[in-house]
């Protein structure tokens, strides 16, 4: 009888799980449990401090590249970077190389720099989507407008006050890269290893093990995985947005894979044994 | 003909390769004038790349509706899908946003492309967990290996693994965090550089091949 049983739950049918795990989204989203991070991640904290220590001025290359597939993850430490960023009074040059970013570019950017009374062309500045992204990256180094000589507008990008000063990588002070792509690796091995640029990098949860490398011989500065590195990012800045809530869906989904991983395996023992 | 299909694109290769290979190791105003142009070069032929993979994927699905293939009627939507944002790109010059208000383009962005990519990459959480069910069974020492190290990066990635590992396992006065950060930053470090070395490697052989003309797979069949 409990074989059967036990052979039943090892067999149930996948819609039993997928309604499951819709129930509890559904309801993590519909009543946040308002759970915290306890510790904020080492490679967070370090991402955090080297954009605060940038003296007011820099120009930091922002590289949006992720599109709406990713978006869930990525915008929200998009957006706490660039409140940081505009927090700090850096002034911002936004390239991507995902075709699907452009939209989420010009969203988040008709958002946050009104929040800080950030000016476009005085503060920051949004540049075309380039098919090419390692042409783009090798060209940056030595003239940045050998290929963004217009800006999204179509505006001469020289004449830009937020562009002043601005010729190669020597007079940019960093390059954050929030990418679901492979552009994380391209900017480090690129602009980074060859030119000094400091890279920081915002990934997805899925591929932030894949970084390790990157942080141990520093050639990232510092690095924020998925929703959680979200979330701690916004803690840092002390502006809750998606990441927050979203930890509450995020974490319950999580439990909820375990549970499923160890009542399956604690089956398999049962039935081994009967 | 051989002249034309063969020689001259990998001598073209080869020349070209080689000079840009050289670049990188040349900091000379030429040399980075020449590397400036190739970049160029580069990105106008990418784009070209994109039309003819419309080209190519227009003319697959067109071969596919008219034999009315398995799954033809899937292939409509792709015109469909390419005319619901290229007629609003086209009308708003491209832009999403006119102000702080949206375009055709922008409108199409946030409620067509923005919901359809959301829900395909949001429906393989479902598909995970229930793989994950009925595939994560300790059947090899491997696999237990797999599964304790699955076990703590599940856990130890949430604020509410964290209570319960700190719940169950707080009188070890081990943190799940410390013990996710000695995974991630040890013995995934090793397997990783491993990979990257290897895929670096692969790529050095691949591309001297590629220049001294061993590798003409490019060039296609005849």
């Amino acid at each position: 009888m409990l074989k059967e049983k036990l052979n039943a739950l090892l067999k149930i049918d996948r819609r039993w799980i997928f309604l499951g795990l819709a129930v509890v989204l559904f309801g993590a989203i519909m009543r946040p449990l308002g759970l915290i991070n306890k510790k904020i991640s080492r490679d967070t904290q370090n991402a955090y401090d080297f954009i605060d220590k940038l003296p007011a001025g820099s120009f930091v290359i922002l590289s949006l590249d992720y599109d709406p597939a990713t978006s869930p993850e990525l915008n929200p430490q998009a957006m706490a970077v660039a409140r940081h960023a505009f927090r700090n009074n850096l002034r911002v040059g936004v390239v991507t190389y995902a075709a699907g970013a452009t939209g989420l570019i010009e969203q988040l950017f008709s958002v946050v720099p009104a929040e800080f009374k950030k000016e476009y062309g005085k503060d920051y500045a949004i540049f075309p989507y380039q098919p090419n992204a390692i042409a783009t990256l090798t060209q940056m180094a030595s003239d940045f407008y050998g290929i963004y000589d217009k800006d999204k507008d179509g505006k001469d990008a020289r004449s830009l006050p937020v562009m002043r000063g601005v010729k190669n990588y020597k007079n940019v002070s960093l390059v954050v890269c929030i990418a679901g792509t492979i552009m994380v690796d391209w900017w480090v091995q690129y602009a980074g290893d060859k030119y000094g640029v400091p890279v920081i990098a915002g990934v997805t949860a899925i591929t932030q093990p894949g970084y390790g490398p990157y942080l141990q011989k520093k050639q990232l500065k510092g690095l924020m995985g998925g929703m959680k590195g979200a979330a701690e990012y916004e803690h840092l800045i002390q502006t809750p947005g998606k990441g927050t809530s979203g930890i509450d869906a995020l974490s319950l989904a999580h439990v909820m894979v375990a549970a499923l991983i160890i009542i399956s395996n604690i089956a398999i023992i049962i039935l081994k044994y009967l | 003909m051989k002249l034309i299909k063969k020689n001259i694109p990998l001598a073209i290769v080869s020349v070209f390769g080689m000079l840009t290979l050289l670049t990188y190791f040349v900091p000379h105003k030429h040399s980075v004038n020449f590397l400036e142009a190739m970049n160029k070069w580069e990105n106008i032929v990418s784009a070209f790349a994109f039309f003819l993979g419309l080209v190519s994927l227009f003319y697959s699905h067109y071969a596919k509706i008219s034999r009315k293939a398995d799954g033809w009627g899937y292939s409509i939507f792709v015109y469909i899908g390419f005319l619901a944002i290229a007629v609003p790109a086209y009308v708003s010059h491209g832009k999403n946003m006119d102000g702080s208000v949206l375009t055709f383009l922008g409108w199409a962005f946030q409620y067509i492309y923005n919901p359809l990519a959301s829900t395909m990459f949001a429906v393989l959480a479902f598909y995970i967990v229930s793989t994950a069910y009925k595939s994560f069974r300790i059947k090899s020492p491997q696999a237990f290996v797999l599964f304790v190290a699955a076990m703590f990066l599940i856990l130890g990635n949430v604020p509410l693994g964290q209570m319960i590992w700190d719940k169950i396992f707080g009188w070890t006065s081990y943190a799940i965090s410390d013990i996710v950060d000695w995974i991630l930053h040890v013995p995934a470090i090793a397997g990783k550089r491993g990979i990257m070395i290897g895929i670096s490697i692969g790529v050095i052989v691949t591309a001297l091949k590629i220049i001294f003309g061993i590798e003409r797979q490019y060039l296609g069949k005849d």
